[in-house]
């Protein structure tokens, strides 16, 4: 065998997912001939096994699972010889690489790709939608292009991004070598390309790709093509990705925690993945629920949405809603929280004051979580469901406006008198506050029932949830991204072209989504690929100020690539910040810290004279003897992360 | 030349007028913008009034948070020479954070104690209904009425009755009818059945019937859409409902009860 | 571990990278200082929980989640529908199943029993906790498929036989899961890797296989018996 085939890595997954085809096809015909099912070769049958057999055999051809079988044949414990951590050059972000922050660069790219994908459908829907009739798709590929697009906007964008600029910076801001998995980190970034490529191909399944819309309600995903799976399919892989680096987040927050770092010292970035994190493990398995029932239904024939077999009431339709809103519900402050994470980070340092009310920001991220598991039912207003259940869950969504409203009001008191520092990632997240604000506004319109049995389904919901998204998410996200842009890179960006960006985005941001609130108002209802004649003028200028905003993402991207390749070095720490990212050079040694430094204050103190938030040790580290690192010490299993449970979460 | 960090209660003053004034337009804007297609129900009369009073009290919040966003980038932006100031060390104030907890609580339980009323008023059902069964099927809306002679028949318009409680009785002359109340179904997927222009809006779900009722208060005719994804032709899965005055209606249920007859 | 050292490779990370840390917060002694492996420094502690058995719990509590979720289709169909339960015709072997409940928590008794064994250092009393674990659990799988075979209908039967295959095929797969952990664990067993201070490769799949054993209980209790 060649030595390609042998070694971890590009050949070795190219014929393992070869092989993997191979054993699907193998396997569902076996079983058909074995049931005696006539067609024997049936490409819908093939298609879902091999969707869900052949990303494993790719992940094993990468070597994702490499030291985990080695583990599992019972071979003695091998000292992790660090040999899969950092990158020296671009054809290392390729590999199953297990440093933190490879893996944090290579989520950002990655769900920056697929943004651009998800971001050219839009452009796509809005080309349909310029002018009412069919221009140039059909109703079905037009449900295909706003169902993918959401989809990967959502679970291939702003949620693993999220992730990803956490992975980068949560370790070395709570003074850690590492996460607490990287084995189990690195399998869980390689799962979301995976989940990517899934949904994207859809569209060259026979019968296109999913149209159901991102919520995929059944019965309608149950009796789509083919297409259809790619979601439900696409959508396990991303939550086992998103499961599986939440659990990361949370041990490494408990466990890994600088001397002095207790969790009142703790950045706000580090409390808002904390709070996600666990938001993510509560509620993310329930959409894998929701997507078994379906693959169940469809592939196996099962009744779980089949309201009428032998014409009894069977089956239960609004059951479907139930558990998809008990994640997606949830999946929203996952998209949120730890943006507000990131923009307390930056408003605190930006206006060089300490963030107003500390504890009461932790506090009201954790009632955000706990408030977040008990509103899923307000999007079911008029689903049918039991009516009794539509007073308490609007309560309980007007109150989470409190907690909400505790933040933003602290974030405007932490600008009053500091010294603003108006450079792009600033300007985010100023944009961020006011358009935040819309969405919210709307959103506790949208939380009381009469007007939500008026506006829901409508455009007013597509501009409501594009303004906390957008306005809301995505800008945090571009404010992250530029704010660790240094540190990640070891470059400086373009400012001009960053606030270029940024008024850009605003202006074309709210020319194309405030819009859509009055049309909503007006009764046009989303997700139709035609609508009637009396809202063609709004749309059409819609759809202008969306290219616009397309265009303002090429400026970003260009501004991104070019300074990662040509901008000007980058100092350790251009923001004066004080959490301990910013104490080490940019981009950061290869482990992080020479010695694990030591927190003797909070993060935040700003104008304080001489105040200090993490003191590395003056004294030399211990010189390590070569090839016996700290860890072979321990016996059996190892300190470190290759141990027994990273397996469980294979399944 | 005074230090522009310094916030004079003229300062205060000024942002209070600003920001009133600001408020007041965006108010008057937002009262002013004609948000909904038609007021053809009492239904969409109680949630028009509703929704004037969230207008009421959402401008002013985003006022409130756009101007202390715009005054702390005019006032208090980093100007030359100031690249290592830092802003005073304040870490927080209990007092300002029980007032920005308290207040919005008590908005939020108003606004639900009103929203209460209202969804009871919109749901409350009357003694004279007339009953109507909406079938929702790819891709079109069928309404199942009882005919003249006691047959069942379907017609894929709604119509329905009101009696005109002025001389006029063209597009949009007011009527007091009969409340109608639905009973939703579904053939194949979930649908949801909407009528813009009154308000109301309720799923269509295979397997179960659902309910919603109207009070219709104009004559003519209006737009009936299906507002939940249905499938490929979801976009053109749209209707109309026709309010007519009780001599059209029976004349029309005539019509019809004799075509389902033969 | 000799093992440490004979896997060790020769680093190739650029010394660029290396000397990155910030001049004044590092001794100028640091720089040039050309140690040839330089590993990461060691995490700082501050929980008293190890980091495997806490990634387990964690993980654990999303499967209880999953779980949630095909409870909660069950609920649907059974309580909220008001479906008969179960379907006219299609009988639930409670007996069977019984039996089944008992060889699962025994499995959990020589589960622990293994542990303990760990844990003192009797190394043969490990080997049979985990082999009897193993079995009885294999039985247990295989009287669940045997079930399967014999019920006489399928899942596309009713909605009440899709909930329940549902949840007892979900549950099966989680045992199927256990298994494999085990016996990974109880090939080290036998290789003699787990001592006293250190059998956390065998007590963390422990866990779960206890979280399984408990599951079941439920699944049984609100299948079968109520």
């Amino acid at each position: 065998m060649p030595v390609q085939l042998r070694q971890p890595g590009w050949y070795r997954a190219a014929a393992f997912t070869v092989l993997g085809l191979a054993f699907c096809l193998a396997l569902t015909t076996g079983i058909r001939a074995a049931y005696g099912y006539d067609p024997l070769f049936d490409f819908d049958a093939i298609a879902i096994v091999s969707m869900i057999g052949t990303p494993l055999f790719f992940l094993v051809g990468l070597g994702a699972f490499d030291y985990w079988f080695y583990w599992a044949a019972g071979k003695p414990t091998r000292a992790e010889d660090h040999s899969s951590h950092g990158a020296n050059s671009w054809k290392d972000y390729f590999k199953v690489n297990t440093d933190h922050k490879v893996i944090g660069i290579q989520y950002v790219c990655t769900t920056f790709f697929f943004m651009l994908i998800g971001g050219l459908l839009a452009m796509m829907v809005r080309a349909e939608l310029a002018t009412p009739g069919s221009q140039f798709v059909d109703g079905q590929d037009y449900n295909s292009l706003f169902s993918v697009h959401a989809s990967l906007m959502i679970f291939l964008f702003v949620v693993p991004v999220f992730a990803g600029l956490a992975n980068y910076v949560l370790p070395l801001m709570i003074g850690a070598p590492d996460m607490a998995f990287p084995r189990l980190n690195a399998l869980s970034f390689w799962l979301l390309p995976i989940a990517g490529i899934l949904m994207s191909i859809s569209f060259f399944m026979p019968g296109g790709a999913f149209a159901s819309g991102w919520t995929a309600y059944a019965p309608l995903s149950t009796t789509q093509p083919i297409g259809q799976m790619c979601f439900t399919i696409g959508v396990q892989f991303a939550g086992a990705s998103s499961i599986a680096t939440a659990l990361n987040f949370l041990v490494t927050i408990i466990t890994m925690r600088a001397p002095g770092m207790s969790f009142w010292r703790m950045p706000l970035l580090v409390w808002a993945n904390f709070a996600t994190s666990l938001l993510v493990v509560i509620a993310t398995p329930f959409i894998a629920a929701s997507q078994f029932f379906i693959l169940l239904d469809v592939a196996l024939g099962f009744n779980f949405f089949n309201a009428t077999i032998g014409g009894e009431r069977q089956g239960n339709v609004i059951m479907y809603q139930h558990v998809f809103w008990f994640y997606s519900h949830p999946a929203v402050y996952i998209m949120m929280l730890p943006g507000f994470g990131i923009v307390s980070e930056i408003l605190s340092a930006k206006s060089r004051k300490p963030i107003f009310g500390y504890r009461m920001m932790a506090f009201s991220l954790l009632a955000i979580v706990l408030l977040g598991f008990t509103v899923w039912a307000h999007h079911m207003f008029v689903s049918g469901m039991q009516n009794w259940i539509r007073i308490p869950m609007m309560v309980t969504t007007a109150i989470i406006a409190v907690p909400t409203g505790i933040k933003i009001f602290s974030w405007l008191a932490t600008l009053w008198k500091g010294v603003l520092h108006l450079d792009t990632p600033m300007l985010f997240s100023l944009g961020f506050l006011t358009m935040f604000t819309l969405g919210g506004i709307s959103g506790v319109t949208l939380a009381i029932v009469p007007f939500d049995i008026y506006a829901s389904d409508t455009y007013y919901i597509v501009a409501h949830i594009h303004y906390v998204l957008y306005g809301g998410s995505v800008f945090t996200i571009y404010a992250g991204v530029y704010y660790w842009f240094p540190k990640m890179t070891g470059r400086m960006y373009n400012e001009a072209m960053g606030k270029l960006h940024f008024w850009m985005t605003l202006i074309f941001f709210n020319l194309t989504f405030a819009p859509m609130h009055v049309v909503g108002m007006q009764g046009m209802p989303r997700r139709v690929a035609d609508y009637a004649e009396q809202f063609a003028p709004w749309n059409l200028a819609i759809s202008i100020a969306s290219f616009g905003l397309g265009l303002s993402t090429l400026i970003f991207i260009y501004n991104m690539v070019n300074s990662w390749r040509n901008g000007p070095k980058a100092e350790a720490n251009p923001h004066r910040a004080l959490t301990i990212e910013w104490q080490v050079s940019s981009p950061p040694p290869i482990f992080n810290f020479d010695s694990i430094p030591t927190v003797v204050g909070g993060p935040y103190e700003y104008g304080v004279p001489g105040a200090v938030h993490a003191v590395f040790d003056a004294k030399k580290p211990e010189p390590v003897a070569v090839g016996a690192p700290a860890e072979a010490e321990t016996a059996e299993v190892g300190a470190d992360a290759g141990s027994p449970e990273d397996q469980e979460t294979k399944d | 030349m005074k230090n522009p960090r310094e916030v004079t209660r003229a300062d205060v003053v000024r942002m209070v007028v600003i920001g009133t004034i600001a408020s007041a337009v965006g108010i008057a804007i937002g009262l002013w913008i004609d948000w909904f297609p038609a007021h053809a129900s009492t239904q969409i009369d109680s949630i028009s009034a509703f929704y004037d009073f969230l207008i009421i009290l959402s401008v002013p919040v985003f006022v409130l948070v756009t101007t202390i966003v715009l005054f702390s980038v005019i006032r208090f932006r980093m100007r030359p020479g100031e690249e290592e100031v830092d802003g005073p060390p304040t870490h927080g104030n209990t007092r300002l954070e029980v007032i920005w907890t308290a207040i919005p609580s008590v908005v939020v339980a108003c606004l639900c104690v009103y929203a209460a009323n209202v969804l009871s008023d919109i749901d409350q059902a009357q003694a004279n209904q007339v009953k109507v069964t909406a079938w929702g099927q790819q891709f079109m809306w069928q309404f199942e009425y009882s005919g003249a002679n006691g047959k069942r028949f379907l017609d894929d318009e709604l119509y329905i009755e009101c009696t005109p409680t002025g001389t006029q009785t063209g597009q949009g002359a007011p009527c007091k009818g009969p409340q109608v109340a639905f009973d939703i179904k579904a053939v194949d997927v979930i649908h949801s059945l909407w009528l813009p222009s009154m308000a109301m809006k309720q799923d269509a779900v295979p397997g179960i019937t659902t309910h919603t009722k109207i009070n219709p208060t104009r004559l003519g005719m209006y737009p009936v859409v299906c507002t939940e994804l249905c499938g490929i032709g979801h976009g053109i899965m749209r209707s109309t409902v026709h309010v007519l005055t009780p001599a059209q209606y029976s004349a029309w249920l005539q019509k019809k009860s004799k075509a389902a007859a033969s | 571990m000799p093992a440490a050292l004979k896997t060790k490779r020769p680093r190739t990370e650029q010394r660029t990278m290396e000397a990155a840390s910030i001049p004044a917060l590092s001794k100028p002694a640091d720089h040039g200082h050309d140690h040839d492996h330089h590993g990461p420094p060691e995490a700082h502690n501050s929980s008293t929980v190890d980091r495997q058995t806490l990634g387990m719990l964690l993980f654990i509590i999303s499967e209880i989640m999953v779980f949630g979720g095909f409870f909660t289709a069950y609920f649907f169909i059974r309580v909220v529908n008001g479906n008969p339960w179960p379907a006219p015709g299609q009988e639930l072997p409670e007996l069977i199943a019984g039996f089944n409940t008992l060889v699962l928590l025994s499995s959990s008794l020589t589960m622990h029993w293994a542990l303990e064994a760990a844990k003192h250092g009797n190394r043969n009393a490990m080997k049979l906790g985990m082999i009897a674990t193993l079995l009885l659990g294999s039985t247990f799988l295989a009287v669940q498929i045997n079930e399967y075979w014999h019920l006489g209908y399928a899942p596309y039967d009713s909605a009440q036989a899709s909930a329940f295959y549902g949840l007892t095929g979900l549950h099966g797969a989680h045992v199927f899961v256990g298994l494999t952990l085990l016996t990974f664990a109880t090939i080290r067993v036998f290789k003699g890797h787990f001592t006293p201070e250190e059998h956390r490769g065998i007590e963390v799949p422990g866990i779960y296989w206890h979280f399984v054993d408990v599951m079941w209980i439920i699944v049984y209790v609100s299948l079968y018996l109520i």
